[in-house]
């Protein structure tokens, strides 16, 4: 299974991507949402694809509203991972399409939960 | 405006769970600061703007080797590795932007979160702090500032 990072932190993408990969992804990077969709492009459609809000040239509510136009792309998973955890900022992103929200900071057990609710774990990952 | 919601005990609170998660992996290692502050030789400083319907700007501030180790910590580099200075300020920064986010979900609604800068010089701001929480992290200073912005 592959998954796309899409975060403007370095840091972060370490964090998740390792994470992922942990449970068995093959994880590509993106640092902000145009890049994402050049590397949808590029790579065509991935399974996951956990996504930052605020990023520099493209945020993640956008990439998620971009995606959700292209009938091709419909069958990624879309999990924002973000530190804005208003409650209309939850609404907006599920509204866009987005399936899934988690806050920052988040734990390993956190992310593991969200994908196995999914059906996104790799079977020896199952909880 | 609801900063009256923002308590020291609450950012504490806040830094606790953001490096215990991010930075740490297990609780403990960030706790108040005990006794007087001493000043930075060299700082390093981050922050993130909060805008909504209450403005105003999370800082953390620290000693530039503590940020370095900071940064090691978040991107799980060896102590002695080397670190650059797009590594300090893109870590520095997430953390600070973790952190600012969840004041953020605290003090301020209807709002956005703007993206983290890291200088070595305190940002220029007219503000008025409305909590400071001093910390140690593994028994080194670090200053968390909240400002209300006009």
């Amino acid at each position: 299974m592959r998954a796309l990072v899409i975060d403007d932190s370095r840091a972060m993408r370490r964090i998740v991507g390792g994470i992922l990969r942990d449970f068995g992804y093959e994880t590509i990077d993106a640092g902000n949402g145009q890049e994402a969709l050049d590397a949808l492009a590029e790579h065509g459609p991935v399974e996951l694809a956990c996504i930052d809000w605020n990023m520099p040239v493209m945020d993640g509510l956008t990439f998620v509203n971009r995606v959700r136009e292209q009938p091709e792309l419909r069958g990624v998973t879309l999990m924002m991972v973000t530190t804005e955890s208003e409650h209309g900022h939850i609404v907006r992103a599920l509204a866009a399409g987005a399936h899934e929200y988690v806050i920052k900071p988040f734990t390993a057990d956190a992310i593991r939960d969200k994908l196995d609710l999914l059906g996104l774990l790799p079977m020896e990952e199952t909880v | 405006m609801t900063a009256t919601l923002l308590t020291s005990d609450l950012v504490l609170s806040v830094a606790e769970e953001v490096f215990a998660a991010l930075v740490d992996g297990e609780e403990g290692k960030l706790t108040p600061w005990i006794g007087a502050p001493m000043p930075f030789a060299e700082p390093v400083v981050a922050w993130v703007d909060l805008a909504g319907d209450w403005s105003g700007r999370a800082v953390l501030l620290t000693e530039r080797s503590t940020a370095d180790d900071l940064a090691r910590a978040l991107l799980c580099l060896d102590p002695a590795e080397d670190l650059g200075d797009e590594d300090l300020v893109d870590a520095f920064g997430e953390i600070a932007n973790v952190v600012g986010g969840n004041i953020k979900s605290i003090v301020a609604t209807n709002g956005d979160l703007g993206l983290p800068h890291v200088a070595t010089t305190i940002p220029d701001a007219s503000g008025t702090i409305i909590e400071e929480v001093l910390l140690s992290w593994r028994g080194r200073l670090m200053i968390v500032r909240v400002l209300h912005l006009p």
